[in-house]
Order: structure tokens, then sequence, then C-alpha cells
């Protein structure tokens, strides 16, 4: 699990057709800093409801997100587990 | 999911039997700053497996890794980019 800050929002009309109905944030992970960018920003999907500028937990367990989606199939990764007060 | 940018293709004369008929565009991630704008893609460039037709200069949603395997189930193919999406719009 991993902390980051929603810093906007994606659509897509063309895509797997388990992402169908899912929020689709894009998430800058960072460094222990809490400031400096890890890596390039991930596109998480979203049931939480968090928005622009929250800080949020993300989590990489494939298993968990194909859970959350209902689908075996479905090539998504990350989802927010939760959105963080402070 | 990362985003990456669409920046040509790839044919294969030959492939696993499990490829027959694949599409591949060669895609570079795009980073944070990229996605402002404010400075141009330079990390290395990969292959990404798409069946959702993306064009040259498509922002696509890149599933990496055992994900990108997923879509296939159960059959099993040696694949570890897959293009989930073609983003019609970012807004950062």
């Amino acid at each position: 699990m991993q902390l980051g800050e929603v810093i906007g929002t994606a659509t897509a009309t063309v895509k797997h057709p388990s992402m169908n109905g899912w929020k689709l944030l894009i998430v800058q992970p960072y460094l222990a800093d809490g400031t400096t960018p890890d890596a390039e920003p991930v596109l998480a999907i979203d049931d939480r409801g968090a928005g622009r500028g929250e800080r949020v937990i993300i989590t990489s367990d494939g298993a968990g997100t194909r859970a959350l989606v209902g689908s075996d199939n479905t090539p998504v990764r990350w989802s927010v587990l939760g959105i963080a007060d402070q | 999911m990362r985003i990456g940018k669409v920046i040509g293709t790839v044919t294969l004369n030959r492939w696993h039997e499990s490829l027959r008929g694949a599409s591949y565009r060669i895609v570079v991630p795009m980073s944070l700053d990229n996605l402002r704008g404010e400075s141009q893609p330079k990390a290395e460039e990969f292959v990404v497996y798409d069946e959702l037709g993306a064009g040259a200069g498509s922002l696509i949603a890149i599933s990496e890794g055992g994900e990108a395997a997923q879509p296939f189930r159960p059959e099993i193919k040696p694949v570890d980019a897959y293009c989930a999406a073609i983003l019609d719009s970012i807004d950062l």
C-alpha cells in the first residue's frame, strides 16, 4: 500500500469491459519525505469518492482489485483503499 | 497502470503460437512533468499488447506484470504489458 495524492482524473470510452462504470483517478505516489514524486503517476480505480488534492492509500494488490471489480479478467491492479484525514 | 504515449507500432513475422493475430504498440511511460507538458518523455520505451486499436500519439492505460496477462485467462499468454484503455481525456 502506498500513500499518494490524487492529481487528476482520466476518462476512456474504449477500454477493457471490466472497467465500465469505474472512476479512474491519476494518483502520484510520493517518497517518504511526502513531496518527492516516486516514479510515474498511476491510474487507480476508486469507489470511495476521492477527489483532487486528497491524500489516498492505494494498493497494488491485483487479486484484491479483481475481487473489488468482480472480474477475474480485469487488467487493473491499483485501487483506492481509503482517504487519509491527515 | 501507468499512462503511456503511443509512439509507434511493431509487426512480427514470427511469433509465439499464443500471440497469433496480436498487435503491438511502442509506448513511452509518462511522468507527472510529461503529462503537464513541462518536459518531453525520456523514459525507455517498451512494447505493449494492444487489442483496442490505439493510434500513434494516443495516451493509453498500461497494465503491467501479472495483471497484463489476466484478460486472457484461462488462456496463458506471455504478455507483461497490456493496453487496458485508450484515454479520451486527462484532467490534471
